[in-house]
């Protein structure tokens, strides 16, 4: 007798054969501004998005079980909602450039998803709650956000290390313009916009390719400021994430703090973000500086997502 | 005298650093992971199994095994909410909330000047309506006779910083409402089992004990999955009525304002304990729990209950997984003057022989709820607080408060041959930054010339257009 396979692994399959296709048209657009890559990318990117909720109602409908209690869930609730942000941002700011590296990222955190795929189980006493339909979504939701921010910042990382090593070049190389410094003011009209890659967009103009992909994307400042407005997106979620975890122990187990490994990588993290935020509003401490807390920080929420949940054990490894 | 000065001036200036609070806050985050990585509240040997001995040592003398209630840790806090409090007085406030006041215009990054045409007043006039039309709050002063001209967006948003620092604060306040008045802890409840509710004059009494477990096949094998914990109570409150209650995880019971939550299970046990035959009623009567001792008269010999096995695999006779009771056994040990003489898994209701003459039969294992008590005046402060803390954060965050200074000059001081026009110089400020705004501010300023200088540049000005 023929075995159908079940609709929500059909979805699974879907939804990361989409995001790869995606995540590859979107990084050969980042390469080569090919404007139709670009048009393959994005309906591929929504359509792996619109897969993967369905395929997350489909097993919620078909176990009637929660489906985000376990790292199955959400890994896939995870780079879900980190494709969503990043449509989000990059329709309004246009971040296409960033689509390759965070629909890609997404596409390994699904596939690695599946991994941890142990068939339907009913959750434990603890976790039988509304709150799980109200704190898991929305600490989810501030990882992708995270993610999203990270990806941007490591792209101001290399953008400002690249315009350094071709300032720092001897002179052939250094294609740099007049004046030579980190940072120069175009004037279009009365209004200023500043360049501050000038060494990037010289050498872009005399044929480097790589100065050309760098060149192609939003100034320094201008991407300092979309990571400072994921950030803005990511932070004042994971707080209202761990408000909500708060008030779910408050419920289960007696306290809304108890010290948990969880519960203190989350304020680590938390931490890092306010340290973030605090230096941004210096402007000393914008751009590079802070572009290096913000991939920091998407380091620390990684180690609280695994770290926490497979080395080290806790309340929140369920057990009750 | 100036010396106290000094120092005071010294601190406020250390304490209303920006850089300095980061430091505090890095210093906090360390001290938060430490105790992530290093298990919390083991017992010291389990340091030394985990750690070469050099760490250990320092984990249990810097008290990083218990860091989060440790004098440095909680100090720190409060170093925190110093500087937070020094830093919103003398540094927020004054920054984020700044009277109006002239600026030189050409000196601020995102600038730009406009021709227009007519004359001073009703230029100025025509630029406040297109601001205030727009949403800005426009108000006008004058300097040294120079009219001034401030639009600012989201003026109420200044005070976001100030708001998610009081709500931090609140939290804080919050926590210490528990340690200075609440109370905590946990109980073993046997079924039939009454208890005193602590500092409260109640009770509460189990009259029984239920769980749920289901076997599942998993892809990585059978996994005994907890489905539900409930024990039926009996309170009676300071009103002196009996209630009955259910009691289960996530679904606390209010007993005079002490939370009591349903937090475990375990199981005691009743032996039988005989001598050449004859029950010994001292030894027998009594209930056990797992890790209670019992020594053997006239001995030096202890028998320890060291396990409750709810279920003994019959091939292995080892025990199995499965934590529902089916087969159930016992496991003993038995030493001698602190040395192990033995131990054994006893299957319900047979003996083992433990020497002398002594025989201990497992008769009965009785349910244990485990259930936790919490009483925390601080809860409703510190949910308070975090809110607030939340709207400090989403305001700083999604209301950027700009400011636009206007100055409006007659042209006819540069250009004598017009007839009437003036320049409108505009500057705009933000508590972010000018990058930020940048791309506001052009459209904004697009917006402008569209609707009040559709003629530039400013030599094109005449009467006649300038009533457009
Ligand atoms: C060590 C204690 C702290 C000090 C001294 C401090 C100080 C400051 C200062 C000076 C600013 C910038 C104000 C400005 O430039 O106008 C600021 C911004 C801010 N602070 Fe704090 N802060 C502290 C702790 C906290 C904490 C624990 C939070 C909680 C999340 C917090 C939330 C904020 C927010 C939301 C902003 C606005 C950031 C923005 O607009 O981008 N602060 N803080």
């Amino acid at each position: 007798m023929q075995q159908h396979m079940p609709l929500d692994a059909v979805l699974m399959i879907i939804a990361i054969g989409a995001y790869v296709i995606s995540a590859l048209a979107l990084l050969g657009y980042f390469f080569s501004r090919e404007e139709w890559l670009k048009h393959l990318g994005i309906p591929l990117a929504i359509a792996g998005a619109v897969a993967q909720v369905a395929q997350l109602v489909a097993r919620w409908e078909i176990t009637h079980i929660w489906p985000l209690l376990n790292l199955y869930g959400s890994l896939s609730l995870f780079s879900v909602v980190s494709v969503v942000i990043f449509m989000y941002f990059a329709f309004r700011y246009k971040l296409w450039f960033a689509g390759g590296f965070v629909v890609g990222l997404a596409a390994v955190f699904l596939a690695y998803a599946t991994t941890w795929y142990e068939g339907a189980m009913p959750a434990v006493p603890s976790l039988q709650s509304y709150w799980a339909k109200i704190h898991v979504p929305l600490v989810v939701a501030s990882y992708g956000a995270f993610m999203v921010a990270f990806v941007v910042s490591a792209m101001y990382l290399l953008k400002y290390y690249y315009e350094r090593r071709l300032a720092t070049a001897p002179a052939p190389a250094n294609l740099a313009m007049a004046g030579g410094g980190s940072s120069a003011t175009l004037q279009t009209g009365e209004m200023r916009v500043r360049l501050d890659t000038p060494n990037i967009a010289a050498a872009a103009q005399a044929g480097n390719t790589t100065a050309y992909w760098f060149n192609t994307m939003p100034s320094l400042a201008q991407l300092d400021i979309l990571i400072y407005r994921i950030v803005a997106v990511g932070l004042p979620l994971l707080t209202l994430g761990i408000i909500t975890g708060a008030m779910w122990a408050h419920e289960a187990w007696g306290a809304y703090w108890q010290w948990d490994p969880k519960e203190t990588a989350a304020l680590f993290s938390w931490i890092v973000y306010a340290i973030y935020m605090h230096l941004h509003t210096r402007s000393a401490w914008r751009g590079v500086r802070s572009a290096w807390i913000s991939a920091v920080g998407f380091l620390t929420i990684m180690f609280c997502y695994f770290g926490v949940n497979l080395w080290i054990s806790g309340l929140h490894s369920y057990k009750m | 005298m100036t010396a106290v000065r000094s120092y005071y001036e010294d601190f406020v200036r250390t304490f209303s650093n920006v850089l300095f609070a980061v430091c505090l806050l890095l210093i906090w985050g360390l001290m938060t992971l430490a105790g992530v990585i290093v298990q919390q509240g083991k017992d010291p040997s389990d340091y030394f199994g985990m750690y070469a001995a050099p760490v250990a040592r320092m984990i249990l003398r810097l008290n990083v095994d218990n860091i989060y209630h440790t004098p440095y840790y909680v100090g720190m806090i409060g170093l925190i909410l110093v500087s937070l409090t020094v830093c919103t007085f003398k540094r927020v406030i004054p920054a984020r909330l700044p009277a109006l006041r002239p600026v030189k215009i050409d000196k601020i990054p995102l600038n730009v000047s406009v021709d227009m045409a007519g004359d001073e007043a009703s230029v100025r006039a025509r630029v406040e309506q297109f601001f205030r039309k727009r949403g800005w709050q426009v108000r006008s002063r004058e300097f040294d006779g120079a009219e001034w001209t401030f639009a600012d967006k989201h003026n109420w948003a200044r005070r976001g910083v100030l708001i998610a620092h009081i709500g931090f604060a609140i939290i804080a306040a919050g926590t210490t409402i528990y340690w200075a008045k609440g109370f905590s802890g946990d109980s073993a409840l046997l079924v039939g089992q009454t208890i005193d509710v602590p500092h409260r004059s109640a009770t509460l009494r189990l009259n029984s004990f239920h769980y749920k477990i289901e076997p599942i096949m998993t892809k990585s094998g059978m996994v005994y999955q907890p489905i539900d914990y409930v024990s039926n109570v009996t309170v009676v409150g300071k009103d002196g009525i009996p209630k009955t209650e259910t009691l289960r995880v996530n679904h606390p019971i209010d007993i005079d304002g002490a939370l009591f939550y349903q937090s475990s299970y375990g199981f005691a046990m009743k032996f039988s304990v005989t001598h050449d035959g004859t029950r010994s009623a001292a030894l027998s009567d009594k209930t056990y729990f797992t890790g209670d001792t019992f020594t053997l008269p006239g001995s030096q010999r202890q028998i320890q209950v060291m396990q409750f096995v709810p279920t003994v695999d019959r091939q292995t006779g080892q025990p199995s997984a499965d934590p529902r009771v089916n087969d159930p056994a016992v496991a003993l040990a038995v030493t001698e003057g602190g040395q192990t003489a033995g131990a054994a898994l006893v299957p319900m209701k047979t003996w083992i022989d433990v020497g002398n003459g002594w025989r201990v039969t497992p008769e009965q294992y009785l349910m244990v709820s485990g259930l936790q008590y919490r009483y925390d005046p601080g809860v409703p402060l510190v949910g308070i607080g975090a809110f607030v803390l939340l709207a400090g954060l989403v305001i700083s965050f999604y209301f950027l408060p700009a400011r636009l200074f206007v100055r409006v000059t007659p042209l006819r001081s540069r250009h004598p041959e017009l007839v009437e026009g003036c320049t409108v110089g505009i500057a705009a400020m933000t508590v972010k930054g000018y990058d930020i705004f940048e791309t506001q501010f052009s459209e904004l300023i697009a917006d402008l010339r569209k609707h009040l200088a559709p003629a530039s540049p400013a030599t094109a000005l005449t009467p006649a257009e300038a009533t457009t």
